[in-house]
């Protein structure tokens, strides 16, 4: 049941089993989605009712700029209902409440949630749906705690989840102490000098190359506004971009770097709102009115 | 979805701070004394907790209640965690989640 469409009434009927057919919707998706598939988080009742809905795909979540859809929660279980089909119950993590069902189509689905029992903690495993005030959360596998160190690393790992997606969107003036995790076989320090003066934070090199690409591809984005002296092949780029935008692989080509790293890059400006499609996936054009 | 009775991550020191609200913190069993647990905090202090059950000494416990005095929380929901227990990552936890970070839990 891989399904490419996944609408309000037909999630209902999928529920219980691994929700393959979102990662699959979100493994095809194209670089106006999210990037990749989406991963499960670890995060606070708190931070989902801060989640609100991506910008083009009504069924996914977004956390600190990532997709969240899928979420890892810890927390007390109370209200246990069991029911022929499915056993619902809230789910308090301490920073909220709730509420979580759990379809049951086959006897290990049974077994897993036959032993709940209001007043133990559990590790839950699950997805969003809904809207934005009316969220509901389906389970896909519960796991009871046992060594309760787990309840303090899930709460650090929460933290240190949101610290990583966060860090990587302000600009300049934060300051990075660790190189970022993303940073491999990048050209460290690579001093482009083709970035024009029109960005407002200072670039510190030293951040790591993951930010140089970002701003980079931005720039090439941005530049048809202020060059009009450019030379000829940006000028001929400069009357294709003000229709279409650029493509993907022409930005690479300009700026030299792989294709992956450029993708990477549109998609995060696409996630702030810096730029966005036109014609289709691979055109873009800067949202800065000049 | 419900997010407006927290229960805020606290150890003797940030206790202080949090008067009538509800916390929740692990504390080590001293001795029980009637309805009372005496216990050490994960900071090392000295903290008293109104409970209705008694618990194995030496074991950490996990209370969630109303705090009701500097050192004192009268529990609602108490967990026996077993008695071993990282106190440091709970203590830095605390830390983390009424510092920078207190918007991803209250």
């Amino acid at each position: 049941m891989f399904s490419s469409q996944l609408d309000g009434g037909a999630s209902v009927f999928s529920g219980g089993s691994f929700m393959p057919s979102q990662a699959t919707q979100a493994g095809d998706s194209s670089l106006s989605k999210n990037r990749g598939a989406p991963g499960v988080f670890s995060v606070t009742v708190k931070q989902i009712s801060y989640a609100y809905h991506s910008s083009d795909d009504k069924s996914s979540f977004v956390i600190d700029g990532v997709d969240a859809t899928n979420f890892r929660l810890l927390g007390m279980v109370s209200n246990k209902a069991e029911r022929n089909t499915d056993v619902t119950f809230t789910l308090d993590d301490g920073t909220g409440r709730i509420d979580i069902i759990r379809w049951v189509n086959e006897a290990s689905d049974a077994n897993e949630t036959a032993i709940l029992q209001n007043g133990m903690y559990v590790s839950v495993s699950g997805s969003l749906k809904g809207f934005q005030d009316k969220k509901r959360a389906v389970a896909f596998s519960i796991r009871p705690v046992t060594d309760y160190n787990e309840v303090a690393f899930h709460f650090i790992q929460c933290i240190h989840i949101h610290l990583e997606n966060t860090r990587t969107k302000v600009g300049g003036p934060t300051q990075t102490q660790a190189s970022p995790v993303m940073g491999t076989s990048f050209v460290t320090g690579s001093k482009e000098p083709q970035t024009p003066a029109n960005q407002v934070s200072e670039l510190k090199i030293m951040n790591g190359s993951e930010k140089d690409i970002y701003k980079l591809v931005l720039n090439v984005f941005q530049e048809p506004a202020s060059l009009l002296t450019a030379p000829l092949p940006c000028a001929c780029l400069f009357i294709r971009a003000s229709e279409h935008g650029l493509h993907v692989d022409e930005v690479a080509r300009r700026l030299g770097k792989p294709i992956n790293q450029i993708k990477e890059a549109i998609d995060y400006h696409v996630d702030v709102g810096h730029i966005y499609s036109t014609i289709d996936d691979y055109h873009f054009k800067s949202a800065l009115i000049d | 979805m419900d997010t407006s009775s927290p229960a805020v991550f606290v150890n003797a020191e940030l206790l202080k701070m949090y008067q009538g609200r509800r916390v929740r913190a692990v504390v080590q069993v001293m001795r029980n004394e009637g309805g009372l647990i005496v216990g050490q905090s994960t900071d090392g202090h000295q903290l008293t907790v109104k409970v209705s059950q008694a618990f194995p000494l030496s074991h950490f416990v996990e209370v969630i209640g109303i705090a009701d005095g500097n050192q004192s929380i009268r529990a609602e929901i108490c967990t026996d965690f077993g008695d071993t227990y990282d106190t440091l990552a709970y203590n830095g936890l605390c830390q983390l989640a009424n510092g920078k970070f207190k918007n991803l839990f209250l």
